[in-house]
């Protein structure tokens, strides 16, 4: 056997052991992410439990009788009368009384309000000094995750998890 | 020989170095094809575990993640998403004598030391029944619903004995709150109440994570329990019932009747309380029943003015005599009947009327079966098949001779208010626009019309303990006395007060009813409906009507002015 092909021949085998290190250390790598995915699926779970229980205590502490109770002995409120309650700016200004005869003229601003008056300051960016563009402040799909929370007890959104993962 | 011999020789040299070359190519190409092989064998394995993990197995983060979060039995809230039901892990507390195992004594400590120091994780723990148990030596629940954080504590005690077993168990946070709505569970079995009628759709894997929105509204439900308790306690009533109901769409936004029961700690006096009032007890419900008769006679047009009296003097038929309770003058009009709740009167409208129409019209009402309600419990009315006699007639007409059953009542008053479309009550939340079609009963005008005689009532007659300030309420009371011993009960009367709210625009019916009210202080001695279920409603609407969206406004009202001539001279 020359040496030439033994260095082949040895090259081969290197060539092979590289490449199944390399799938090992692959695979080795996938189980990793594998299991750590679902250790954080467990704590997931775990904290969803544990929200559950201290949601459904709060519930349990707040109850409806135990409001009635508490406000019986303690609190005392009552229903807001008709009185309390306004329709419109037309019954806030039946409340209102003529000026008297003789009274001060009411005091008014020079500049007030209009089309003259800055419109509200936009948020600035601390860092460039710059206005923030608001859809950048606005959390974006914050929306489709509360619409899935909103379905019930799976108050993971499990597609959006699901979803980023994949993407 | 040698000459011969020796290119023989080579020739064997070279043809064996020919034959060892072959050989030698051979066996690389041989070395060369298990290597390829080796590589495809892995390629293949490769390319086979990438194709059973796409296709044979299910993703394993998805199924576990949502198979652990899916509730073992669907939760049930109120139509705000409030919880009324959910299943609840917790631990239990059981005591396993033999899990020592050693043929010794099962705790380490004495039963007594063991006790005490339960009762410092739970303070409410009966330490001397315990430490009774624990010597005793037999297995059983020491408790029920342990938080995580005591069961934490009840192992730092040490004991092996005492087990703490993952128990899935139905919690209801708002506790006896809407217990006759909601039912109860036994071992994974509903009872009683929605958790009966849904008991499938909480239990099929496939729906049960998503829950059930009931029509209640948890907040209408608490006010409406705390006033009818209120209302009944101050009378000593033996029992109460009370409907918040949606007069366009038939929701029931709460659903009451005393005494309730636990559906936590479900028990034999519990049981005793099962029992809905609401929906599975007929009542002759008295003279709530007259606007209805009223609202019959103007449809057929039998009633045409309202101005037309009628004799108030005690009325013979068939060998019977129809009287009012105190003298109301020699004639009455039939605002005035509805003012002062003449039975008299409104027996002459029922003559007028014709038994056979006022039976159609009770008919259609849904009086002559059972109610439209999921729940499991719902009770037959009293209703006589066949032709009415005249008598019958007149009787039914104020609310003797049938027997219904309140949310029946609440139906009806629904239809009469909200432009004469009768529509079942349902317990399920309503999409908007998704309302039952319902059937017609009484004619838009008819509706218009009784809505004006029902705030009346509420302004210058028998209601006027339900005229909550701002709020427009309109309703009936009506006490009835109970039947027993072969006739009337003169001394136990079953008193209703039906009321709609606003009258201009009528959005809700409200019923509170009374079971055997005794007279007391807080009803200035009197038995009556105006005195004691009348100022539960007067009580209640104010607290839900901000809540269910109706703004009380002391500027709007029915238009009065055309009936108001009519009854001039009763205030």
């Amino acid at each position: 056997m020359t040496s030439q092909s033994r260095l082949r021949r040895i090259g081969w085998f290197a060539a092979l052991a590289v490449c199944t290190a390399l799938y090992l250390m692959l695979h080795l790598k996938v189980h990793s992410v594998t299991s750590e995915v679902v250790r954080a699926e467990r704590q997931i779970v775990a904290l969803e439990q544990q929200k559950l229980l201290l949601e459904t205590e709060f519930e349990t502490r707040s109850n409806q009788l135990q409001l009635a109770a508490w406000n019986r002995v303690d609190f005392g409120y009552t229903a807001p009368s008709a009185a309390q309650f306004l329709e419109n700016e037309r019954q806030l200004a039946s409340f209102g009384s003529p000026r008297a005869i003789g009274a001060p003229e009411p005091i008014r601003v020079a500049g007030g309000a209009g089309t003259e008056a800055p419109s509200f300051p936009k948020l600035v960016s601390p860092l460039t000094g710059e206005p923030i563009d608001e859809a950048l402040v606005e959390p974006a799909g914050s929306l489709s995750g509360a619409e899935l929370a909103e379905r019930g007890t799976m108050r993971i959104p499990l597609g959006a998890v699901i979803g980023s993962a994949s993407r | 020989m040698n000459a011969l011999s020796v290119p023989v020789q080579v020739a064997a040299g070279r043809i064996q170095l020919v034959d060892v070359r072959r050989r030698a190519l051979l066996l690389a190409q041989l070395r060369m094809l298990m290597v390829g092989a080796a590589f495809l064998a892995l390629a293949a394995a490769a390319i086979l575990r990438i194709a059973w993990i796409g296709v044979v197995e299910p993703a394993p983060h998805q199924r576990s993640m949502a198979a652990a979060l899916l509730p073992p039995r669907g939760e049930i809230t109120d139509r705000n998403g409030v919880p009324l039901a959910r299943a609840f892990p917790a631990y239990a507390l059981w005591f396993n004598p033999a899990a020592l195992d050693d043929g010794g004594p099962p705790l380490v400590q004495s039963a007594e030391a063991v006790a005490a120091r339960l009762k410092a994780i739970f303070p409410d723990l009966d330490e001397h029944a315990v430490a009774q148990q624990l010597r005793s030596g037999k297995a059983g629940y020491l408790r029920r619903r342990v938080l995580p954080e005591d069961a934490n504590r009840v192992m730092a005690l040490g004991e092996l004995a005492l087990e703490l077993p993952r128990e899935t168990d139905r919690h209801y946070p708002q506790g006896s709150m809407a217990a006759h709505v909601l039912g109860y569970v036994q071992d994974g079995k509903g009872y009683v109440g929605m958790e009966a009628a849904l008991d499938e759709r909480l239990n099929d894997p496939a729906t049960r994570g998503e829950p059930v929105a009931l029509s209640i509204d948890a907040r209408v439900q608490g006010a409406l329990e705390d006033e009818l308790r209120r209302g009944m306690l101050s009378v000593n009533a033996v029992g109460a019932a009370g409907i918040v109901l949606d007069v366009d769409t038939g929701e029931v936004m709460a659903l009451a009747s005393l005494p309730e029961f636990d559906p936590n700690r479900i028990d034999d006096e519990g049981r005793n309380y099962v029992f809905n009032k609401v929906t599975n007890q007929v009542y002759e419900l008295g003279s709530t029943f007259k606007p209805l008769t009223v609202a019959a006679a103007i449809d057929a047009g039998t009633i045409t003015d309202l101005s037309r009296r009628y004799p108030a003097t005690p009325f013979h038929v068939s060998g019977f005599t129809i009287n009012d309770s105190h003298g109301m003058g020699a004639s009455l009009n039939a605002p005035e009947a509805l003012i002062h709740s003449s039975n008299i009167v409104t027996a002459h409208i029922v003559d007028d009327l014709g038994p056979t129409r006022m039976k159609q019209v009770m008919a259609d009402l849904g009086f002559n079966e059972r109610p439209y309600i999921e729940l499991p419990a719902r009770g037959f009315p009293i209703w006589s098949s066949g032709n009415w006699p005249r008598l019958r007639a007149m009787t039914v007409g104020y609310g003797h001779g049938v027997a219904v059953t309140p949310l029946h009542l609440a139906t009806a008053y629904a239809t009469m208010v909200n432009g004469g479309i009768w529509r079942p009550a349902t317990l399920h939340k309503v999409a908007p626009g998704q309302a039952s079609r319902g059937r017609r009963v009484f004619k838009a005008s008819t509706s218009a019309r009784m809505n004006q005689l029902l705030r009346m009532i509420a302004v210058y007659g028998t209601g006027r303990n339900a005229n909550a300030p701002g709020f427009r309420v309109g309703g009936k009371t009506g006490s009835a006395e109970k039947p027993g011993g072969g006739g009337y009960n003169r001394s136990s009367l079953v008193s209703t007060f039906a009321a709609a709210f606003p009258m201009d625009q009528p959005r809700f019916v409200v019923i509170a009813m009374l079971d055997e009210p005794k007279g007391t202080v807080a009803s200035s001695f009197q038995r009556t409906a105006a005195w004691n279920a009348a100022p539960i409603v007067g009580r209640l609407v104010p607290r839900i009507g901000p809540l269910l969206g109706v703004l009380p406004d002391e500027t709007r009202d029915v238009d009065l002015t055309d009936l108001k001539p009519l009854v001039g001279d009763s205030e």
